[in-house]
């Protein structure tokens, strides 16, 4: 009975990137198997939450689906203070949404927690004919920043439910298996284990 | 536009199915239905009920105002303006019809009257009347075919406002919808178009039935009745309210900020959607209305009230949630089933006691903290690593 408690797992996930790139798509993808064509434009931010079974844990995501126009920048760090994952979104159909992708990447590396689980998602992977974002570049990007790479549709589903999965089993496991004698240290479990994807 | 008549039948006929005969066991059953300004609504037999109830309110509310029209004259309600100007003209009739009107407005202004009273009261009327007559139609002709980073968020959002709607989703609500909000984005550079304004100028257009007078609220609405700066560069009005909000929420409900405090839920993840979307998004629409017909009579603090108000209704629940998704539903499964909108406003100005804060005077306190805040992030973001 102990082992169920330590090996469920809650976690604070963000979703940032240009209006317009799909976010709340991919949420509603990832929570209710749906997909609208025109999603109501999200203010501020939407709040849902799912569970997922990764090996022998269950993660509990707790998502915060954020606005992504430029001007609602400033109540990000609301959203992604304390957050465990972020996935940054970006249109494959629209340089300008890789170029603000980057950015938040670049925001979260500063001011965001070290030891959070970044992706980068280059969604509408559907729109092929209208790519404007090849999927090497956006790799590149990400192996160069300590990121992991998809890309999604929310339309066909494709790795949308993997990206979640993937951030799931990257989360750094917050009790280290043998503590017998149930000591509390010092919470710095994460370190070992990040530096080795992180770091280049 | 559409016909009112023709979806008010829709609606009758739709709601008539769910008279109350049907047992209460059945109230569970989630049934989908269209209210009065043509939304879709998800709710159970309850809700309908309620929403049954809340149209024959309104029926009695219009009873009241076409009464008032008869015995005092139509536009009564303009000789009301409770300023110092009045109180020192000491116009007793005037004062009476003030007192009379804010209670009146309080309990609801019926729909079809909405859109006179609004423009009236709001002080769009005067703000229409200080330019020449075909102002709005030179500026949408002006502007007609003109690209800018605002037209092409605005084209992006256009069928993402309200999406399903009968008449806001249809190419002729799209291009009403866009004149508006490009054309508001031209009248000031500064707002032009922050995401937010799509939900508020479309339910504008369906009260007020013409884009013109929508126009013409929504300047309004941003340049007199809204604190400064709610949506331009970084929300700093906004962020603003939210602190204010805050202080409000600590002194006025102090237990519940203390066990939000607790499980680190920022009251701004969900007071941030309401005062940008003026709760449109939140409420259903009668409600969103009712607020709103205050709104536009007494200020923006009504706005604060409101949240306050929210959270009010639900601190026993709210003191019992051990999780930031606890609140955030608790919070969501309120509004969104608020279709008595008395029940809301009978919180807001009968159940919160006396008001003791400033608000203006809250508002300029929290200003240069803001500042400072939003200056810093600037800075730091700048800065290499």
């Amino acid at each position: 009975m102990a082992t169920t408690g330590h090996n469920n797992l809650n976690a604070k996930l963000v979703l940032l990137g240009d209006m317009g790139a799909g976010k709340s798509s991919l949420v509603l993808r990832f929570v209710k198997g749906q997909f609208l064509e025109f999603q109501e434009s999200t203010i501020g931010a939407a709040f849902f939450s799912q569970t997922l079974a990764v090996n022998d844990a269950t993660v509990k995501f707790e998502i915060w689906d954020t606005a992504g126009q430029e001007r609602y920048h400033s109540l990000a760090p609301m959203y992604y203070r304390g957050a465990a994952a972020a996935i940054i979104v970006f249109d494959i159909t629209s340089a300008d949404s890789f170029t603000r992708a980057k950015k938040w990447v670049q925001e979260l590396q500063k001011q965001g927690n070290p030891n959070m689980v970044m992706a980068l998602a280059g969604n509408k992977a559907d729109l092929e004919d209208k790519r404007k974002v090849t999927a090497e570049e956006a790799r590149a990007y990400a192996d160069e920043n300590g990121l992991f790479f998809m890309e999604t549709s929310a339309k066909t589903a494709a790795n949308v439910n993997d990206i979640f999965h993937e951030i799931a089993k990257r989360l750094p496991r917050a009790q280290p298996t043998q503590n017998p004698a149930g000591m509390v240290l010092v919470d710095r479990p994460a370190e070992g284990t990040r530096a080795a994807s992180c770091c280049s | 536009m559409f016909s009112k008549r023709d979806l008010s039948v829709e609606i009758q006929s739709q709601i008539h199915i769910l008279r109350p005969s049907i047992h209460a066991r059945r109230a569970n059953i989630s049934v989908k239905f269209q209210d009065l300004y043509g939304f879709t609504v998800e709710g159970n037999v309850d809700d309908a009920n309620i929403l049954n109830e809340v149209r024959e309110k309104v029926r009695e509310q219009g009873r009241v105002w076409w009464g008032l029209e008869a015995s005092k004259g139509a536009n009564w309600y303009l000789q009301t303006h409770v300023t110092s100007a009045l109180k020192s003209s000491l116009k007793f009739s005037a004062l009476v019809n003030g007192i009379t009107l804010k209670k009146l407005i309080r309990k609801g202004i019926p729909p079809v009257l909405r859109p006179k009273v609004w423009f009236s009261l709001s002080g769009a009327a005067k703000k229409k009347s200080t330019v020449p007559d075909t102002y709005y139609n030179d500026l949408i002709i002006a502007v007609e075919g003109k690209v800018t980073p605002a037209t092409k968020q605005i084209d992006h959002d256009l069928p993402r406002t309200f999406p399903g709607h009968p008449w806001l989703d249809t190419p002729e609500g799209h291009a009403s919808l866009r004149r508006v909000l490009v054309a508001y984005s031209f009248r000031d550079s500064d707002v032009g178009y922050c995401q937010g304004l799509n939900y508020v100028a479309a339910l504008l257009l369906l009260v007020m039935k013409t884009e013109e007078d929508a126009f013409w609220m929504l300047a309004v609405l941003l340049e007199n009745v809204l604190v400064n700066d709610c949506y331009s560069n970084n929300l700093s009005g906004c962020h603003v309210e939210q602190r204010v909000f805050k202080d409000l929420l600590k002194k006025k409900c102090p237990s519940v900020y203390g066990h939000l405090e607790g499980l680190e839920f920022d009251v701004s993840l969900v007071a941030t959607e309401w005062f940008l979307c003026l709760f449109s998004k939140s409420l259903p629409s009668e409600t969103s209305l009712r607020v709103w017909d205050v709104l536009f009579y007494e200020g923006a603090k009504v706005l604060l009230k409101m949240a306050l108000a929210i959270f009010k209704m639900k601190e026993e629940e709210l003191l019992t949630a051990n999780h930031v998704g606890d609140v955030i539903n608790i919070i969501q499964n309120t509004t969104h089933h608020l279709f008595d909108p008395d029940e809301l406003l009978t919180v807001a100005f009968d159940k919160l006691g006396f008001m003791t804060t400033n608000i203006s005077k809250e508002r300029k306190k929290q200003e240069p903290a803001v500042m400072a805040e939003l200056d810093e992030r600037l800075r730091r973001l700048n800065s290499g690593s």
